[in-house]
């Protein structure tokens, strides 16, 4: 059974449908990447997925659990609350807290979920997951102290922290100098091996073909085409996609 | 008669202090509330408190100030000040805390609203609720902000408390004016500003140390 099952996702603002109806599978442990030009509705999608907007239309099921439908919005603000947990968001733009250091922004969310219980706990997986992002001498240091491409990585250290069962990227190098995203494709590759399930918007082509195991081309809010990632890069079937690839060669 | 002339003047500023800091006391907390009315998404709620807001700002203090200690009397025929000076300095009290708290709560909108949505989004994504969004992530940054802004106006406090004169509300230039027509000299007067000036300089001061305190971040 897909981990995460999305059916006929709709979702308008005002008059424009931005999407027109997204479905896919993923499987546990497989990356997907989500590329296509800006106004796609790529992020639109994930925020959907992260339940920061309310889709008007579909399904979204975790482990054969429905958890949102079209039909029955959820309003409740706790049910809502635990509904995204099952998903992490990495942002374009990082929106790390200002106020706290990189351990902190790793720990805050869980130590708050816990109830203070487990502290010794919380703070030492914090520690190992900046460690693993390369992080572990940065730990003490504020947002402001921290290059971009560290603040990213520790927006991903973040949301890793509360083991979502899908780790959502969007775009997470677009706001890095190009310098920078090297070292946090490093990082996001080094979750593909380790079998974390994701979901990355990217304009990165290579990174999208080799990284992940499926790939999907999004247009004017549907998906033109679908299918392993290394196929639908090298040889798109769509000539809309072979437009958009070439596009981006130039 | 330095002496006589400088324990009058504290007699007065004491007035001059319990007006400024029971007005920030209730001022404060009054604001926030208002803030939060002024940024409601009920039109009929944000509305009203708008048209308040934009009638307080929009008007002398002073005017406020003689309207709500005579207002009362004569457009109803209430007595609801009395006639002692307790009355006149709970009408100026009343006037300072609706004033101050306009101007408090544009200041905590201002710096409410300028924290980027992404702040609230990532708490939201990391599951938490909307009051550990508040309380963990959003009320330092927007402290931040607005520490420079009540500086100045608390500041401004300071000295418009000498407007509670024209209800005759005793405080520290009544005092020093009170010295004209008993001693027939002028510099009693003057003196005051030592005392604006010495407050003023303290509470710069104390902000000062809390914008440094909340410097460690951006
Ligand atoms: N909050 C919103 N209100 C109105 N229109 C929006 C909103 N968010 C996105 N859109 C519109 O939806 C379309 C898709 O946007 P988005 O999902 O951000 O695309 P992408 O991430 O692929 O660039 C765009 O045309 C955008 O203008
Ligand atoms: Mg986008």
């Amino acid at each position: 059974m897909p981990i995460l099952e999305v059916r006929d996702l709709k979702k308008n603002f005002d008059k424009t449908e931005v999407l027109k109806g997204i479905s896919f599978d993923l499987e546990e442990g497989e990356a997907i990447s989500i590329i296509g030009s800006s106004g796609s509705g790529k992020t639109t999608l994930l925020r959907c997925l992260n339940f920061l907007e309310t889709a008007d239309e579909g399904t979204i099921s975790v482990r054969g659990e429905c958890l949102f439908d079209g039909a029955h919005p959820v309003t409740d603000a706790e049910k809502l609350r635990r509904m995204r947990l099952h998903f992490g968001l990495v942002f374009q733009q990082f929106n790390l807290f200002p106020q706290y250091t990189a351990l902190e922004n790793v720990t805050l969310a869980p130590l708050l979920a816990s109830g203070g219980a487990d502290r010794g706990a919380i703070i030492d997986n914090g520690k190992q997951l900046l460690d693993q992002m390369g992080l572990y001498d940065r730990m003490d240091n504020y947002p402001h102290q921290l290059s971009g491409g560290q603040q990213q990585r520790v927006a991903i250290a973040r949301a890793l922290a509360l083991k979502p069962d899908i780790l959502c990227f969007d775009e997470p190098t677009s706001a890095l100098d190009p310098e920078l995203t090297g070292e946090v494709l490093k990082v996001i590759r080094n979750l593909a091996e380790k079998k974390t399930t994701m979901i990355i918007v990217t304009h990165e082509m290579a990174f999208a073909r080799d990284v992940a195991d499926k790939a999907i081309f999004m247009d004017g809010g549907v998906i033109l085409e679908q299918g392993p990632a290394k196929e639908l890069i090298n040889n798109p079937r769509q000539e809309r996609t072979r437009q958009f690839l070439s596009g981006l060669a130039k | 008669m330095f002496l006589t002339v400088t324990l009058s003047l504290l007699e007065g500023f004491l007035g001059t202090l319990k007006l400024f800091i029971l007005t920030l006391v209730l001022a404060l907390p009054l604001g926030l509330f208002i803030s939060f009315g002024s940024m409601s998404k009920l039109a009929v709620i944000r509305g009203p408190v708008r048209f308040v807001i934009w009638i307080i700002r929009g008007t002398p203090l002073m005017l406020q100030l003689l309207i709500i200690y005579y207002g009362p009397g004569i457009f109803m025929g209430l007595n609801v000040w009395g006639s002692d000076t307790t009355g006149r300095f709970t009408a100026a009290l009343v006037a300072f805390v609706i004033n101050y708290a306009c101007y408090f709560s544009e200041i905590f909108r201002g710096g409410i609203q300028s924290i980027p949505v992404g702040q609230y989004e990532a708490g939201a994504v990391l599951g938490m609720t909307r009051r550990q969004i508040f309380n963990k992530i959003i009320l330092l940054q927007v402290i931040k902000r607005i520490v420079p802004p009540i500086s100045n106006e608390v500041i401004t406090l300071v000295k418009d408390t000498s407007l509670a004169r024209v209800i005759a509300v005793y405080e520290i230039i009544w005092n020093g004016q009170a010295f004209i027509k008993s001693s027939g000299i002028i510099w009693p007067l003057f003196y005051t500003g030592a005392f604006y000036l010495i407050f003023s300089g303290l509470l710069t001061f104390v902000f000062g140390y809390i914008e440094k305190k909340l410097s460690y971040f951006r």
